[in-house]
């Protein structure tokens, strides 16, 4: 092959449309005219560097490139009850970079879809067992001073499908019940000060006010720790499936606690049941009994490279990769990942990397020379209120497989020798079923 | 050419003394658990002077402000109006009436196309009636003929509290807030005697009136089937205690480190990857032109609003853009569809429910069909 090396800009076209065509008819990896070292895409000048881009008051609101229009929420019939309107919408979490998550890529849980709130008319109402009852404007809420922390949404279905058998091959579905961002508002114990809270307020109840009227019941300490009132998202207004324009935001806890569209904060004597906490929301064991107000979201982990969407089948034998991934925990902050490469046998500690901050995600990394051969990954991680993440036949071994909510088993991918990565579990079902069948044996008929 | 490989031998060499390394030196490790717990069973966050000394600084001059003094006082008209809530001691429980059969017939006319005949489900909805006796169903092998427990109002609900509250607050559906204190206490009658739950000792009779003081006898079947005691004085320290036990729910304290157990492989059977919307994609490519427009058009946002909620469930109701669905349907003629969505047919409640004019009901109908040819 013949190195073109005197060409005109005009000769060049010419050219390159050979090497197109060419490339196209004899299904050629190396065109026409070009050595085999060179990159044909570095051997031509692009089309957008020979013309105008877009004007920069074409796009008043950036957009992402329309190249990146597959990084999107994704939704799932039987995740959903009935309709699109309560239902969840997925993160794309394989796709995501640090750990924050794009305001628009955010997962979307809604029991009565998303409202859209005049903000003119948003009212903030708190009373109850309060000295002072208070009606709040938005305008008047974004007066106390601000506090701007990083934390993990979480729902505490996330993972769900996953307790009996493994069922989705992708990352979005196991695991993109959740997203990260930095909040902005008011914490509850500032605002609270021009109320006035009784001694005998134990419990709070945050109701929104969209379709659903979802209401939930907090504990007074958790309120009065590090819960905040928000209404800025990454350093904008809350998107609307985020309650625009405020919302409740309970650090590391359950994400349905978190109401959008808040309304209504009222305080009380004793907890209220509503059926966000009685129907949904509480996890069946096999005792026939169910856990009720678990709150806090426990420690959890999941390598996001590889995954099965982001798999190794561009790696070759003895090459170096970077397996990372995202670890949390609402109940503290992240202490350490392992990894494993055996489901699980033997461990070893990954390093962590960027911020480690309270009840956030927090990335780890680990860098592998992969020798081609199969391999199960695995990861733990482990917090500093002395949590580590159990084994799926640790778990099951005391909740069951009915319990939908808090699931935080190690979760496992399988890279085959092709470096194709799916979705596997390492699990004992004999022990697990021995252990559900004396919880259920032990128990009396419910 | 040779400088870059050098360098890449170096890099995977440091890797792999790493990994080495760390299996070699580490045995099962216990991970250090505070002595103090958060209400969340969590590290508690360090205060000093009142603020955050943690990774988070704080402005130390919001702590000594000891009043803002923003906002309103709230009025007792507002806080009446807006306090909706039913606590589970039967506080903010309004009075009202209504008989079972009352209940029937707005159950027919409200609730029945999404929750099925009797409560019976069965759309993807929640089903309201039966599953007394499954609650230890565990489906663990649908291939051994396990049945999974079945969570409804009669099987599952602690408090018939929760029921009004739920009725009155978020249903129907579509459109909530629209049933008076009396219809919902015919709703919550009828849903009761769906699940054979008494009322005051005696089984409800289709004439049978619950009210305020009735209904505050209703003793859920299920009452004692939930933990943590969280209704105890401080019952939220009952919480607190469970959740700092981390063996009560299978989290660890521990990391096996070496030679562990953890079972084999298991690889997906079924795939629910099929049903994903949209369908899965890695490509970094021009999206592809959606034809369309109709989502500016007036009853297209109405259809939204109003209709999708049954509409966009075809187990429920036709679905635009099902052509075969509708292709039948469309056949019978404009006037027929219009009737039938005017009047009500079969599962359909008049208007859909709604109060829209009857020129807006037709336009919506128009537009389904016009999506469907």
């Amino acid at each position: 092959m013949k190195q073109n090396t005197n060409n005109t800009t005009a000769d060049r076209r010419g050219f390159l449309k050979n090497v197109a065509a060419s490339v196209v008819a004899a299904g050629a990896l190396v065109p026409v005219g070009l050595s085999a070292k060179d990159d044909p895409a570095l051997m031509k000048e692009p089309e957008w560097g020979k013309k105008l881009g877009r004007p920069v008051d074409a796009d008043p609101y950036g957009m992402p490139s329309p190249y990146e229009h597959n990084v999107e929420r994704r939704v799932h019939e039987l995740l959903s009850s009935g309709d699109m309107y309560a239902s969840v919408a997925m993160c794309p979490i394989q796709d995501l970079d640090g750990i924050i998550t794009p305001n628009g890529l955010f997962f979307s849980r809604c029991h009565g879809g998303v409202a859209i709130i005049d903000p003119n008319e948003y009212r903030l109402i708190i009373h109850g067992l309060v000295e002072k009852p208070l009606v709040l404007t938005l305008e008047q809420l974004k007066r106390y001073p601000s506090e701007s922390r990083i934390h993990f949404i979480e729902c505490p279905a996330n993972g769900s499908t996953e307790w009996r058998a493994p069922q989705f091959d992708t990352l979005q579905f196991m695991k993109g019940m959740m997203s990260q961002a930095e909040w902005t508002g008011v914490k509850l114990s500032t605002l609270l000060k021009d109320v006035g809270v009784k001694p005998n307020a134990k419990w709070v109840l945050a109701e929104g006010s969209d379709d659903s009227h979802m209401g939930r019941t907090i504990p007074i300490e958790k309120i009065m720790d590090d819960a905040m009132v928000v209404w800025a998202q990454n350093g904008e207004a809350l998107r609307p499936e985020q309650g625009y324009p405020v919302r409740l935001l309970v650090p590391g806890w359950e994400g349905n606690l978190n109401v959008k569209w808040l309304k209504r904060l009222k305080f009380g004597d004793k907890p209220w049941h509503a059926k966000e906490e009685t129907s949904k929301y509480t996890m069946l064991t096999p005792t026939g009994k169910a856990v009720q107000f678990f709150w806090p979201m426990e420690v959890n982990s999941v390598i996001t490279s590889p995954c099965p969407d982001k798999p190794w089948t561009d790696l070759k034998k003895g090459d170096i990769v970077e397996i990372q991934g995202l670890a949390w925990s609402g109940e503290g902050t992240i202490k350490g990942v392992d990894i494993s490469f055996d489901g699980g046998k033997n461990w070893v500690e990954a390093n962590l990397k960027g911020l480690v901050l309270p009840k956030a995600w927090t990335r780890f990394s680990y860098i592998y020379k992969w020798d081609g051969k199969p391999i199960v990954l695995s990861s733990r991680a482990y917090d500093d209120a002395g949590f580590v993440q159990p084994t799926i036949t640790q778990e099951v071994s005391k909740m069951g497989v009915e319990g939908i909510y808090h699931r935080n088993a190690i979760v496992s991918w399988e890279v085959k020798a092709n470096g194709e990565v799916h979705n596997v579990q390492v699990r004992d079902y004999e022990k697990e079923k021995k252990a559900i069948e004396k919880m259920q044996k032990g128990a009396k008929n419910a | 050419m040779l400088k870059l490989n050098k360098k890449i031998s170096v890099f995977a060499a440091i890797a792999i003394s790493f990994s080495v390394s760390a299996v070699a030196g580490e045995k099962d490790v216990k991970v250090k658990a505070p002595k103090v717990r958060a209400i969340d069973a969590a590290t508690e966050y360090k205060v000093e002077k009142g603020v955050y000394a943690g990774v988070y600084k704080v402005n130390e001059q919001t702590s000594k402000i000891k009043k803002f003094g923003y906002g309103k006082k709230a009025t007792p008209d507002e806080i009446k109006f807006n306090n909706i809530d039913v606590r589970y001691d039967w506080k903010g429980l309004p009075e009202g009436k209504g008989t079972v059969a009352e209940g029937e017939e707005l159950y027919s006319k409200n609730c029945i196309m999404c929750h099925g005949d009797f409560g019976a489900g069965g759309k993807g909805y929640p089903v309201l009636a039966g599953g007394q006796g499954s609650l230890k169903n565990q489906l663990i092998n649908p291939e051994n003929g396990d049945e999974p427990p079945v969570k409804t109002i009669g099987s599952y609900w602690p408090y018939a509290s929760t029921l009004f509250w739920y009725v009155k607050t978020g249903m129907p559906f579509p459109h909530p807030m629209s049933l008076t204190n009396d219809q919902t206490y015919a709703i919550v009658a009828y849903l009761l005697s769906l699940n054979d739950i008494q009322v005051g000792g005696e089984d409800l009779d289709d004439d049978t009136v619950l009210d305020k003081k009735k209904l505050m006898t209703v003793v859920m079947p299920n009452v004692n089937g939930f933990y943590p005691d969280v209704n105890a004085k401080n019952g939220a320290d009952n919480m607190k205690k469970y959740l700092s036990k981390a063996s009560n729910y299978g989290t660890q304290t521990v990391r096996c480190m070496k030679n562990c157990k953890p079972g084999k492989v298991i690889r997906i059977k079924h795939t629910l990857d099929e049903g994903i919307k949209p369908p899965l994609s890695e490509k970094r490519d021009l999206p592809k032109v959606k034809a369309g427009g109709a989502a500016d058009n007036k009853y297209a946002k109405m259809f939204e609003t109003n209709c999708k909620a049954c509409h966009g469930n075809k187990a429920i109701a036709p679905v635009p853009g099902d052509k075969e669905a509708w292709a039948a349907r469309i056949k019978q003629g404009k006037d027929t569809l219009y009737k039938h969505a005017l009047k009500g047919f079969q599962g359909m409640p008049p208007k859909g429910g709604t109060n829209l004019p009857d020129a807006d009901i037709k336009g919506i109908v128009d537009y389904m069909v016009s999506k469907s040819k």
